[in-house]
């Protein structure tokens, strides 16, 4: 299973370097506008402008190593010599999967962790008021998204016809945005995409159990 | 224990409602070398990626090592040697890389027989599979395939694209294994010569179906070519069963028969011909009578 990992890890490395880029990025700024700016005044508008787009980017990302991690083996038709070893299907994905939640992690763990230490020490910048756990609420709401556009990045992947999968990701954007908007971070929208998730997990294993290799 | 290693039971494979293999019954037994024969596109490779569980059957079950091909456990796997037709090698990888790959995904792996075969090969190991040449992708897929010490080994096609030398290596190398106990191999090949040298039972696949499943030596026995001259012309009919090719001139008819016996012997005897000399037969040419429409079949 190390190897698999390794080889998935290795194959897809510019993904790594990419999310831990993003990330340093991301503390980079997070930082110097605390430092600069006072938030509870008015957040400077530059924030929001590049906030947007580099969130964009980064669930395009996600997405599209998910999308490339099973297209690339359908071209090059990786699985169908991996499968010949002494390695069973399952575990080909699972080590795909493992090293897409490697991935997210790479770019969300020093975000949390910078999270936690600005919160720790400077919360009193924050334009709003903090309570236990919110860190917690937002890191797990914000990975399970994550996975969600991962997975649905395998869906479209392995398909040769993505529209399913990208309808998919519409509808799940429908829901969650005015959830999050109205009601904020909470139960309801771990339990969507938990559910998301599990069917969108459940229907890429079955594609990727039959399909000739 | 079940004696055989390989089970085909009632096999149908449609592509696209287009029927590719039809009703296959096929029994490799232990120790055996196994040449499966069939003009392009007969489903030789079907058959071979069903066995794998690369491809799910439209009926009928395989079974590989006692076990169904669908259910083919990472153990199992460990122990079955593939070299597919035009080598799923990763292509963007480096040899060495993807030599490493393999020694860590496999159960076993002699170091000792695989360096052996490398230095034999002369594989570069820091150049990328896409870079190296037919014949080498080739031998670097048979190599892995040797490598894990499998207890089957199943070839498909593989000495496409390998030069005469090399081949001539390969088919050592392949009898050198073979005498090592409890080895079976199937083996597909184009190239009749290889197979005839190496196989010791053969089946040949001709319109969708399984037409030839016996010995190599008793198929030679059972598939006669015959110059029979009559002294006035040739009569159109003989009354005999599995004919495969029936060729009239004049006088002189060659026949091609399945499953020759005196029985048959007797019939031909019957309309007094002049004379009747057998035509030998090597396998290739029994290959070409065997895939001419409408078969017959030869099973022992």
């Amino acid at each position: 299973m190390f190897a698999l990992i390794k080889r998935e890890v290795r194959d897809h490395i510019v993904y790594f370097i990419g999310a831990a880029a993003f990330s340093a990025v991301f503390i980079i700024m997070a930082i110097s506008i605390l430092h600069n700016y006072d938030l509870r005044r008015q957040p400077p508008a530059f924030s929001i402008v590049l906030g947007i787009p580099a969130i964009t980017i980064v669930i395009f990302g996600i997405c599209a190593m998910g999308s490339t991690q099973m297209y690339l083996d359908r071209t090059r038709k990786i699985s169908a010599l991996l499968s010949t070893l002494a390695i069973s299907r399952n575990r080909i994905l699972l080590a795909r999967i493992i090293t897409g939640i490697l991935a997210i992690l790479t770019l969300l763990v020093p975000l949390i962790i910078t999270a936690v230490i600005l919160m720790r020490f400077v919360s009193f910048l924050f334009p709003f008021p903090m309570f236990p756990g919110i860190v917690f609420n937002i890191s797990v709401t914000v990975f399970l998204m994550a996975f969600a556009c991962y997975c649905i990045g395998l869906q479209a992947g392995w398909n040769s016809n993505p529209l399913t999968p990208s309808l998919g990701a519409l509808c799940l954007t429908c829901i969650l945005l005015p959830l999050i908007i109205v009601k904020g971070f909470g139960l309801h929208i771990l339990v969507i995409l938990v559910l998301f998730i599990v069917a969108s997990l459940l229907r890429t294993w079955h594609t990727f159990m039959t399909t000739s290799l | 224990m079940n004696d055989n290693v390989i089970t085909v039971k009632n096999l149908v494979k449609y592509f696209d409602g287009r029927c590719v293999l039809d009703g296959i019954n096929l029994k490799v037994p232990r120790g055996c070398i196994y040449g499966l024969l069939g003009r392009n596109g007969s489903g030789k490779t079907t058959i071979i990626r069903i066995l794998l569980g690369l491809e799910p059957p439209t009926r009928g079950r395989t079974f590989l090592l006692d076990a169904e091909s669908t259910e083919l456990s990472a153990k199992l796997h460990g122990r079955i040697g593939y070299v597919a037709e035009g080598h799923n090698l990763i292509q963007n990888y480096r040899v060495g890389r993807l030599i490493k790959l393999c020694k860590d995904l496999s159960l076993q792996w002699n170091d000792e027989f695989f360096n052996h075969l490398i230095e034999t090969f002369r594989l570069p190991a820091d150049r990328k599979v896409k870079e190296l040449s037919i014949g080498m992708r080739a031998q670097l897929n048979l190599a892995l395939a040797m490598a894990i010490d499998p207890e089957l080994l199943i070839f498909d096609d593989p000495t496409l694209g390998l030069d005469t030398v090399a081949r001539r290596q390969f088919l050592e190398l392949a009898i050198d294994l073979i005498q090592q106990q409890g080895r079976t191999i199937l083996f597909c090949s184009h190239i009749l010569g290889d197979v005839e040298r190496i196989a010791d039972r053969i089946g040949i696949l001709a319109a969708s179906k399984l037409v030839v499943d016996c010995p190599l030596e008793e198929l030679k026995e059972r598939v006669k070519k015959l110059r029979v001259i009559f002294p006035e012309s040739a009569p159109a009919n003989l009354h005999l069963t599995e004919i495969i090719n029936q060729q009239i001139q004049g006088r002189e008819m060659v026949i091609t028969a399945a499953n020759w016996n005196k029985q048959k012997q007797t019939i031909l005897e019957t309309f007094k011909p002049s004379s009747c000399t057998e035509i030998p037969m090597s396998l290739e040419d029994i290959f070409i009578e065997c895939t001419k429409p409408n078969p017959e079949y030869i099973e022992s």
